[in-house]
């Protein structure tokens, strides 16, 4: 026989189902977000990995200036370096030998002429002819009869040869000088003499585009740079998210992203370069998940600049220079990063030699590891949710404690039921059962409801955040084992032990204590002494006392929907306050790297613009402590650390004056992310090498624009050792106009910084304010919760006063005004505590991610995130004064013993 | 009715210490046939009350032993002690104890499910007068009608002994009287051994066996000869 008190269990769900449906939207919404955020990150990482295996991603790419021949791809494609010396120097000696070949039969011919001449001359005086014209035609005649024989029996001259041979030799001597003396140049700027190199094997794909303007709205003029490629490329292929391949020539697509930010859809006509082309597909090339025109650009810019494909018949008809690029995987994958650095490496000489003997030119050179486009986006979506996470917990605690206190509060008001069913022989295990299976079937069921909400409607919310941010793959649904641990197990657990615990404790108690309603451990607790205040004042401090433990329950709830509330005006303030703050997180107004400090005749770049300033920088990681709460679904990895090197005499930068070697100052935003202060030592790491770098923080510096450590120009060039001279880039106030472009790779202004949270509320806005009113409702349902337990736990008491003859308002002022009173004093302590807390959570989720971001709550959200609780309250005051009035007064006789 | 079935042994039971110290118990013995309607009868703080928690293992005497069936109770563990009031006791209280949210039949069938070989439910239901309210919740019937649930949710478990705690306690005369009876039926019907606490003098003419207490001994332990059907009873 089944235990006839489970049927109690549907009838209490019925009989409450107020309570129980707050409670069930509340696990439901909670763990659907979080189900569907773990489901739709696990979902797009693993179509992001699928698609570049199976859309087969580069390893890397170049660019040649004319297209290649067989030879130089076969070349390439063994991974050997060619030998560029001997290649110089047979090419030198080639042009030597002629040259030597050249001045030997010049010379020899004007001496065999001249002996001819002499000769002729002596013959002639010998015979009397005086006559100067007689004398010149024997010459001329003798000349022509005999110059070639007399070249001939001089080249068989022993005298000559040696000449020759001499000749030939000092030529070749200065070539090699000539061609050695290049060669060490060269040799020292690419390292070709390195002794261990490896040859690096690849295959290599054609992998052509041209650059046209793309007019998408057919006004005549330029919308954005629409880089081309062929629909039948082998390589960084696309996959579809609607429509098609182009099939004819008449047909074109497009990234997906940047028709969804120009709006145009499957059907419209676009002009490419003057040619009307109809868009058939939206796509996602494998390599452009984010739409960098060059790898250098500080942000993507998915409305500038797009890419698309087309059939290679309209390639064909295109009008605008082919780019010669060529994508390439090696036919042993590196294993991790510093490998794939290395491997990069040795390919490069490889390729820089191979194109100069083969006699074409490198444009340009990218490994894919460094490649942005195919980098951004993935390394972003890796960042985890711990804060997201934690919330949950929390939330599932106060669930549980809500629980383990109704059900201590009906254990408590089922006392002599207990007791008689103890008597009867029901044992503690079967009662623990009982009143364990009410919070584990809500749990288990808001746990279903919202896994499977969090796997249809949640996950394609996260996952289009995502595709509003990047171009990204089709998704398909992941199983993600994460997602179960994180919104199933753990928040059953959590349920469980928690109500097992207050549960095992509250049936500890014998039958018969339970018969006689004795639950105090000791018999007699101390009556607290009142001073001499009003009856109805003493009255509700009693009311205060009795209540305490529920108190405490609504003081820790309150303090949860703060930290809710928090969260709801904090997010969005901090995306605010960050967009204002742009222009303080730039250190000039213009912020020029360059790609050397050297133009490419070797001259140092310079400028005439009075503001321009140089400085130089470096790339280096600083190691991120793993923690449980922080490991989960990506690993984060380091944290890029930008170290600069200043002119002592810098306008925009100032560095305390005694910095010694090692030591650097840190921006703020690195205070306050690792909590660094002056006097640690940070170790930095390079990224592709094993070196790291010890420094000595000696200061903090105010910016927030980014984690940086900044120290004197000199003391950067002793510790990286690097040239004197040399420089990264300039600071600026004004625009620099006199540097070629091609020699700068980015240009940092203030507006870019502000692209980032234009993306960023593209990618967000609609969600955030979605999440604001859901925290807020939550908010108010969790106060709802809280209040009734309070209510009900005294309802015998109200019961018994109305019963007395106290009216509904005295009862209300006895029995909501302390509820009332504890929720206007803990409001303003609780907004302070979860504020702090929110901090907290928002620090661990900002280590998940690279780069800082404060959390900032404007003053007046402060304010309205303490006027909600208030008002939300105001309202469930009054939901609890009718229940006061509904309260009959046959509960306290029907349940006296 | 020939074997003793219950057998108390000078039992002492005690609360307080020192001068607040009342002893309940002092010293009690008597045996109980099985089968037979027993009635404990004495005015308050006699100590009728503790005995019986004593005697259904819910409360433990200082000294002295309880033995059912040559079982002694202070052998008992915990669980030996919940696994013995599961298999042989009943238990029906002043007060009924109803679970509100289960309806008549329901509660009745809390009570067969703790037992290996229940009676029928619906018989119970029958015998106690409850067929017409056996979808009733226990805030829909009167005092009279709850405590016939307390009795079928007792009852139905088939037990060796239903301990009765001043069942009609709560009740009035006419009332009173139709529990008394059902009480009765049950002992005849189901050959329940019934060991009933009251202070109602008038009850001990329905019993078989009647044991005075007072200051915590017993007084008086009688065979009644002449039983009175408890229809018959007056007071």
């Amino acid at each position: 026989m089944r235990n006839p008190l489970f049927k109690r269990i549907p009838k209490e769900i019925v009989s409450d189902w107020r309570k129980y449906l707050v409670i069930i939207v509340f696990m439901v919404v909670m763990i659907g977000v979080i189900s569907g955020m773990y489901v739709g990150h696990d979902s797009m990482m693993f179509s992001v990995e699928e698609s570049r295996e199976k859309l087969h991603i580069e390893d890397g790419s170049f660019e040649l200036s004319k297209k290649a021949n067989e030879e130089l791809l076969t070349s390439i494609a063994t991974g050997e370096k060619a030998n560029v010396r001997q290649f110089f120097i047979d090419k030198g000696m080639k042009k030597a030998d002629r040259q030597v070949a050249k001045e030997l039969e010049k010379a020899l011919t004007e001496n065999v002429k001249k002996v001819l001449e002499d000769e002729v001359r002596a013959n002639c005086k010998a015979y009397g002819i005086t006559e100067e014209t007689l004398i010149k035609q024997q010459v001329d005649k003798t000349i022509n009869e005999h110059l070639e024989d007399g070249i001939k029996k001089a080249k068989k001259s022993e005298e000559f040869q040696k000449n020759e041979s001499e000749a030939y030799e000092k030529a070749r001597e200065e070539v090699i000088k000539k061609v050695d003396k290049q060669w060490d140049k060269i040799a020292e700027q690419y390292d070709l003499d390195e002794n261990d190199f490896t040859p690096v094997a690849v295959k290599i794909y054609e992998h052509f585009y041209r650059e046209e303007a793309e007019d998408n709205n057919l006004d005549g003029e330029k919308d954005a740079n629409l880089r081309i490629y062929q629909s039948d490329s082998k390589i960084d292929q696309a996959s579809f998210n609607k429509g098609r391949a182009p099939e004819n020539s008449g047909e074109i697509a497009i990234d997906r992203m940047h028709a969804d930010n120009v709006g145009v859809s499957i059907g419209d006509k676009i002009l490419v370069g003057g040619t009307k082309f109809k868009v058939v597909g939206l796509l996602s090339y494998v390599n452009y998940s984010t739409l960098h025109e060059k790898n250098t650009d500080f942000m993507f810019d998915a409305f500038g600049f797009d890419v698309g494909m087309v059939t290679p018949d309209a390639f064909e008809q295109l009008s605008s220079r082919v780019h010669y690029s060529y994508a390439y995987q090696y036919e042993n994958k590196p294993a991790n990063k510093i490998q794939q650095a290395e491997v990069s490496n040795h390919f490069l000489k490889a390729l820089i030699t191979q194109t100069l003997v083969h006699e074409n030119e490198l444009e340009d050179y990218l490994p894919e590891y460094l490649r942005q486009a195919s980098n951004f986006a993935p390394s972003d979506i890796e960042g985890d949710s711990a804060g997201t996470a934690i919330m949950c917990y929390i939330l599932i605690g106060v669930i549980a404690f809500i629980f383990a206190i109704t059900i201590s509060n009906t254990i408590d008001k089922e006392a002599t039921v207990i007791g008689t069913l103890r008597a009867s022989g029901y044992s503690k295990k079967e009662l623990i059962i009982h009143y364990m299976s009410m919070p584990v079937i809500v749990t288990i069921f808001g746990a279903l409801l919202g896994n499977i909400i969090g796997y249809t409607l949640f996950r394609n919310v996260a996952v289009g955040l995502y595709y509003n941010s990047y171009s990204l793959p089709n998704c398909h649904l992941v199983w993600s084992e994460i997602a179960l641990v994180k919104t199933t197990i753990i928040p059953l657990l959590l349920m469980f032990l928690i109500n097992l615990f207050v549960i095992t404790k509250k049936l500890q108690l014998t039958p018969l204590q339970f018969l006689r309603h004795d639950f105090a451990k000791t018999k007699k607790t101390k009556a607290r002494r009142l001073p001499r205040w009003s009856f109805m004042r003493r009255f509700r401090i009693r009311v205060l006392f009795q209540n305490m433990p529920n108190y405490l329950i609504l003081i820790f709830g309150v303090i949860f929907v703060e930290l809710m509330l928090c969260f709801a005006f904090g997010l969005p303030d901090s995306l605010d306050h960050y967009r204002e703050n742009a222009p303080n997180m730039v250190f000039a107004d213009y912020q020029y790297m360059l790609m050397s400090s050297q133009d490419e005749d070797g001259k140092t770049i310079e400028t005439n613009e009075e503001t321009a300033e140089p400085f130089c920088m470096k790339g280096l990681l600083y190691p991120k402590k793993a923690t449980i709460l922080a490991r989960g679904m990506g690993s984060g990895g380091d944290e890029g650390v930008t170290v600069y090197g200043i002119l002592d005499d810098s306008k925009y930068m100032k560095l305390p004056e005694q910095m010694k070697e090692n030591e650097v100052c840190v921006s703020t935003a690195y205070r306050d992310k690792f909590g660094i202060k002056a006097g640690d030592i940070i170790t930095l790491h390079e990224e592709y090498e094993n070196k790291s770098y010890e420094f000595k923080v000696s200061d903090v510096v105010s910016y927030d624009g980014g984690i940086a450590a900044f120290m004197r120009k000199e003391q950067f060039h002793k510790m990286f050792e690097t040239e004197e001279e040399a420089f990264n880039g300039f600071f600026s106030k004004n625009e620099i106009t006199d540097i070629d472009e091609k020699l700068i790779a980015t240009v940092i202004t203030v507006e870019d910084i502000e692209k980032t949270t234009v993306q960023l509320n593209h990618s967000m806005g609609g969600a955030m304010d979605v999440f604001k009113y859901a925290l807020i409702v939550l908010s108010a349902a969790l106060i709802y919760l809280l209040a009734k337990i309070i209510i009900e736990r005294n309802e015998q008491s109200i019961s018994l006063v109305k019963i007395l003859g106290f009216q509904n308002g005295e009862i209300g002022a006895l029995y909501i005004a302390p509820t009332a009173i504890v929720v206007i004093v803990f409001s303003v302590i609780s907004f302070v505590i979860g504020y702090y807390l929110m901090i907290w959570i928002f620090q661990l989720f900002i280590m998940q991610m690279d780069g800082y971001f404060a959390f900032y709550m404007k003053p007046f959200s402060m304010v309205l995130s303490v006027a909600y609780l208030l008002i939300g309250y105001a309202f469930v005051s009054v939901l609890d004064f009718i229940r006061i009035k509904k309260i009959p007064m046959d509960v306290a006789l029907k349940n006296m013993d | 009715m020939e074997k003793n079935f219950l057998e108390i042994k000078d039992l002492k039971k005690s609360f307080g210490n020192g001068e607040a110290r009342q002893d309940v118990l002092r010293g009690m013995n008597f045996t109980v046939k099985k089968g037979e309607f027993c009635v404990l009868l004495g005015p308050s703080g006699s100590g009728k009350s503790t005995l019986l928690n004593i005697i259904g293992g819910i409360d433990t005497p200082d000294s002295g032993f309880v033995s059912i069936d040559g079982d002694k109770l202070e052998d008992m563990s915990e669980k030996q002690l919940t696994l013995y009031r599961r298999k042989h006791l009943g238990y029906v209280f002043q007060m009924y104890n109803l679970i509100p949210n289960l309806n008549v039949k329901e509660n009745i069938e809390v009570g067969a499910y703790l037992s290996d070989n229940p009676l029928d439910v619906e018989e119970v239901l029958t015998t106690l007068g409850l067929q017409e309210h056996k979808y009733k919740y226990p805030n829909q019937l009167s005092g009279g009608q709850q405590q016939r649930v307390s009795i079928g949710r007792a009852v139905v478990k088939n037990p060796d002994i239903l301990m009765c705690d001043e069942p009609t306690g709560a009740l009035d005369y006419k009332t009173s009287k139709e529990i008394l009876a059902l009480i009765e039926e049950c002992n005849e019907k189901y050959g329940s051994t019934i060991i009933m606490v009251t202070h109602n003098e008038a009850i001990q003419y329905m019993a078989h066996h009647v044991i005075r207490l007072r200051d915590g001994v017993v007084r008086h332990n009688d065979v009644n000869e002449k039983r009175i059907p408890a229809a018959q009873l007056e007071w």
